[in-house]
């Protein structure tokens, strides 16, 4: 056997003893017999499709189930999470429930908490019977049992983590602003160079629950249920920071990018001068693929940026619940975990717990390369929590109230 | 009493009866999804009562005015500019040597999926586009982009250029297709014998005659700029966007009871799609009056024929556009780093060609669907059209059922179709996708073969059956092979109907069947340019690798019959 470069030996060595751990005996009987009956299913992953380089990892993990699991691993890319969710609850109202379209959905915060409310989610726990959930550590890392402030019920399992960061350019900018009130004047002093993704998006909502953090200096009714009389009085600053923005951002504010990977782009355009991102390795991957000169670098905020986690969930109706399991399971592996945090592929930071690590994976976790852009964790170390996801529906209602009509 | 349902005998009624169903069914099923949430009532959410509320909370939507004006407004404009531009193209290259490129290269693009013309005109358009950067800054003094409102731009005319880059070439292939039928140079030769110019002669003898013939497809295109999804996500403004767009956004909301208010948003498409028929019939009849003015007057016009070339080449901007901008696609397939203002990638690589493995399923099925529909949609036309009378063939009611689908908006019933197909678990099958789309495909098939076979000379026919030939040997020795050339139409424009559908694919695949272009769709969505180039050349290579084969196979089994030659693959 021969290996192109020292880090394919690196990882066979780790994935050698990796497959010697997984066989240790404290697995559960049960999930021994799920093995057995998911032989030869298939199992559709729904899962945003549009980051080239997250849809070949979820392929990479597709070809290992198949051969350690012999299960097919199929890959629905989505535009919109929603789409998987409005399917599953089309099927409900159809009274499909078994033999759903949906086996695995790559869900967080609002998406999941709607689910919940529809009744959408697997009725039985199943995350902590995952033999690798012994990895984790709720108590480190709180947000693998609330997301965004929602139970997780044991309904979800821990796949990510996420932290918004800022992009730049350093050829063309020298000191980005480091707070919500230092971009303001940046963006009063340069008209047409910054925008954000256009709420319901994901991350433009995201942008807004940061300043909405950093404005209201983390606001404690931020992480209680929203009630229609504080709504007004908490999100004020927000909406006056926006106004006083509008005239100023990319086209006048009469348009906005869709998505953070389009923002991306026009970084790389050049027409705007600052992106933002969830995932701190994000623009290092980009510029190798190309996509951003290597001058790019990443920046957060002084107050922290906002940090969270994405999961996997199995819904109420899924054709091969048993199969599923075995994936999310697969998902939480150290193996598919040092996979995903290696910048060079995908470059998402863990869900397990250092500590509760043998420390040979953690020096595997260590020995990673950063990507150019990619901040340290002490750099990273100021995070923000998620408010509560109550405030989302409010938030986007209330931005489109204000803004969605062009001028 | 006249019955109901035409047709001589009780079985073929019941045979054209169940016919009609198939087509019909799907549409209506969807429309009692959409109508039932619309009016309040979705039990599986616990709105479990007839309400006024989606409705008010509806007409409450921020911009929902202003959507439904822009939908009306794009509908409109790029039906009538499309028109426009065929009719002017048409009579300029009529009897010009360029009309066999032009008509190949018309076919190239018919085969372009609308969602390919959006992506290659965001490469070339935008402020950083292909275009700015060739003159940047040499020409322009930009060092970076400019911020001009572009694309999307706030009143969607880049939609409008879209819309005509895609619609242009489809009108003008029917119109060359209804032309061939038409003695052209004899009515040409009387309008100049009675001393009218070029561009006069056509409007008053020609045109009227080929529209008459075209007039479903041009219908058929209203209704599609007036719904448009695909392309609308990537060139239409988004504040608000187009009423379809916005009623999908609400359909794929994470808030579930979002999809009341947008169930009455779909109903409220259907009437914007009433209303806009009802404005363009209103327009014929306008047209109709000026053009009986015009014939009693004698207005000649024989200056205006000399800037036939300017006017025609103005005409062709659209495809132009269109075609350098999946040249872009191309190019950003392979650029590695490619920066603003560079006129051209600073290196070229493959890495997203590389990838090529994971398109290839994708291919696959895209390939499997839209030839097999095609096969489909042409053995049931060619059924159809052998078996049943010919007032049978032309009762409304048939017609109505076949050409349901085009006019009904698709936002409008395919998501109620979704819930009733999961309900007998048929979403996500391949006969479900498959039937589908030969309901978009049938009624393209019908409107080429059914002329076809009623154009063949029947005095052959009488000639081989004295011969002592059976209708079967009659059909495939005789009339397969005279209709050669209509049925490869029929089946390359199937195959390009069908690798062009996005929203059915969307939603009756459920996820499960993915073609390249719902793939493409997504890439361009997602923004990542390299990978959506790729997806974009590949979803193109399928249509146009049909046609070469078609237009191959058919030259050299007809080389020897120069009058075979007339009926040129269009």
């Amino acid at each position: 056997m021969s290996f192109s470069h020292p880090r394919s030996f690196f990882y066979f060595c780790i994935f050698t003893l990796l497959i010697l751990l997984d066989a240790q005996p404290t697995q559960s009987k049960h999930f021994e017999d799920l093995k057995t009956t998911a032989r030869g299913q298939t199992v559709y992953f729904n899962a945003w499709g549009g980051d080239a380089k997250i849809n070949s990892y979820i392929n990479w993990a597709g070809t290992i189930v198949k051969q350690r699991h012999n299960i097919t691993l199929v890959h629905v890319k989505l535009t919109d999470t929603a789409i998987a969710v409005s399917r599953i609850l089309a099927e409900k109202a159809a009274g499909r429930l078994t033999g759903g379209s949906v086996d695995i959905l790559w869900v967080n915060g609002e998406n999941f908490a709607a689910m919940k409310r529809a009744d959408l989610l697997q009725t039985q726990p199943w995350v902590t019977h995952l033999p690798n959930w012994r990895f984790t550590n709720a108590s480190s890392l709180p947000g693998i049992l609330s997301d965004f402030a929602e139970p997780t019920d044991g309904k979800e399992s821990p796949w990510g983590r996420a932290q918004l960061v800022f992009v730049y350019d350093s050829a063309r900018l020298a000191a980005p602003p480091r707070s919500a009130i230092a971009l303001a004047t940046y963006i009063q002093k340069h008209p047409g160079r910054f925008t954000y993704p256009q709420p319901p998006d994901f991350i433009g909502v995201s942008f807004l629950k940061q300043l909405l953090i950093e404005l209201t200096d983390a606001d404690p009714a931020l992480y209680q249920p929203v009630k229609e009389a504080d709504f007004e009085m908490v999100t004020a600053p927000l909406w006056a920071w926006l106004d006083q923005a509008k005239p100023n951002l990319w086209r006048r504010g009469t348009a906005y990018p869709q998505n953070y990977p389009v923002l991306r782009q026009l970084l790389g355009d050049s027409e705007i001068d600052i992106a933002i991102a969830f995932n701190p390795a994000d623009a290092s991957a980009a510029i190798a693929r190309g996509e951003l000169p290597d001058t790019v670098r990443t920046y957060i905020h002084e107050l922290g940026t906002l940090a969270n986690v994405h999961f996997l969930t199995i819904p109420f109706n899924a054709s091969a619940p048993g199969a599923a399991q075995i994936v999310a399971n697969f998902m939480l592996s150290p193996e598919a975990q040092i996979k995903k945090a290696d910048s060079l592929i995908w470059g998402d930071p863990t869900v397990l717990s250092m500590r509760d690590l043998p420390l040979d994976i953690q020096a595997a976790f260590t020995a990673l390369p950063r990507g150019i852009a990619t901040l340290s964790d002490a750099d990273l170390g100021e995070s923000l929590a998620e408010p509560h996801p109550s405030w989302v529906p409010q938030l986007e209602t209330a931005w489109r109230q204000r803004y969605a009509v062009g001028d | 009493m006249r019955s109901l349902i035409p047709g001589k005998t009780i079985w073929q009624k019941f045979m054209l009866f169940l016919g009609v169903l198939l087509f019909v069914i799907p549409v209506l099923c969807g429309l009692v999804g959409i109508l039932l949430p619309a009016a309040g009532y979705f039990p599986a959410l616990g709105f479990n009562h007839i309400s006024t509320e989606p409705a008010r909370l509806f007409f409450e939507t921020p911009g929902v005015g202003q959507a439904s004006w822009l939908t009306l407004k794009i509908g409109m404009i790029a039906t009538a500019l499309s028109l426009l531009s065929c009719f002017i193209v048409l009579i300029g290259v009529m009897h010009s040597p360029g009309l066999p490129i032009l008509s190949r290269w018309l076919g190239a693009l018919v085969a372009v999926p609308h969602s390919s013309i959006a992506i290659g005109l965001v490469f070339l358009l935008s402020p950083s586009g292909w275009l700015i950067r060739l003159l940047s800054p040499g020409f322009t003094g930009f060092h970076q982009p400019p911020d001009w409102s572009l694309i999307p731009d706030p009143h969607g005319w880049a939609l409008v250029v879209g819309l005509m880059a895609k619609e242009t070439p489809f009108l003008l292939m029917v119109s060359l297709a209804a032309i061939a039928t038409q003695p052209v140079s004899q009515l040409e030769r009387i309008g100049n014998s009675l001393g009218y110019g070029r561009i006069s002669s056509w409007i008053l003898l020609i045109l009227p005659l080929v529209y008459r013939q075209i007039r479903l497809p041009i219908l058929a295109v209203l209704v599609f700029g007036l719904s448009v999804v695909d392309m609308a996500l990537l060139l239409a403004p988004t504040l608000p966007p187009p009423l379809a767009v916005l009623v999908l956004h609400g359909f794929i909301d994470a808030n579930l009871a979002a999809r009341l208010p947008a169930s009455f948003g779909a109903v409220i498409q259907i009437g914007i799609v009433m209303c806009g028929l009802s404005i363009w019939m209103v327009f014929e009849a306008l047209c109709n009056t000026s053009l009986k003015y015009w014939q009693c007057n004698g207005w000649r016009l024989r200056h205006a024929d000399k800037y036939l070339p300017l006017v025609s080449g103005l005409a062709l901007l659209p495809i132009i556009a269109a075609t350098a901008g999946l040249t872009a696609a191309l190019l950003w397939s392979v650029a590695g780093n490619w920066f603003f203002p560079e006129a051209l990638p600073m290196r070229l690589h493959l890495i997203h060609w590389q990838d090529y493995p994971s398109y290839l399923p994708l291919i696959r099925n895209s390939f499997w669907l839209a030839t097999s529909a095609s096969f489909v949609a042409i053995v049931a036309v060619l059924a159809s059209a052998y078996s049943a009378s010919a007032s049978t063939l032309q009762s409304r009611w048939l017609l109505c059922g076949i050409f349901l689908p085009l006019f009904v908006p698709q936002v409008s019933f395919l998501l109620g179709m979704q819930i009733s197909l999961s309900s007998i678990k048929l979403d996500g099958n391949w006969l479900a996708l498959l039937w589908a789309h030969v309901i978009f495909i049938l009624p393209y098939i019908w409107l080429i073969l059914m002329p076809a076979k009623h154009a063949l000379d029947r005095r052959l026919d009488s000639i081989a059956a004295t011969l002592g030939a059976s209708p079967w040997q009659r059909f495939w020795q005789l009339h397969i092979p005279l209709m050669a050339y209509p049925l490869g139409t029929a089946f390359f424009i199937g195959v390009s109907v069908s690798i062009a559908l996005y929203l059915p694919t969307l939603f009756v695949g459920a996820g499960r069947i993915n073609t390249i272009t719902v793939e493409a769709v997504t890439l361009a969505a997602g923004g990542s340019r390299g990978p959506a180039g790729v997806a974009t050349i590949l979803q193109i290579a399928i249509p146009l690798v049909t046609f070469s084969l078609i237009h191959t196979a058919l030259r050299w089994r007809f080389s020897k019959f120069s009058d075979m030659r007339s009926g040129d693959l269009q």
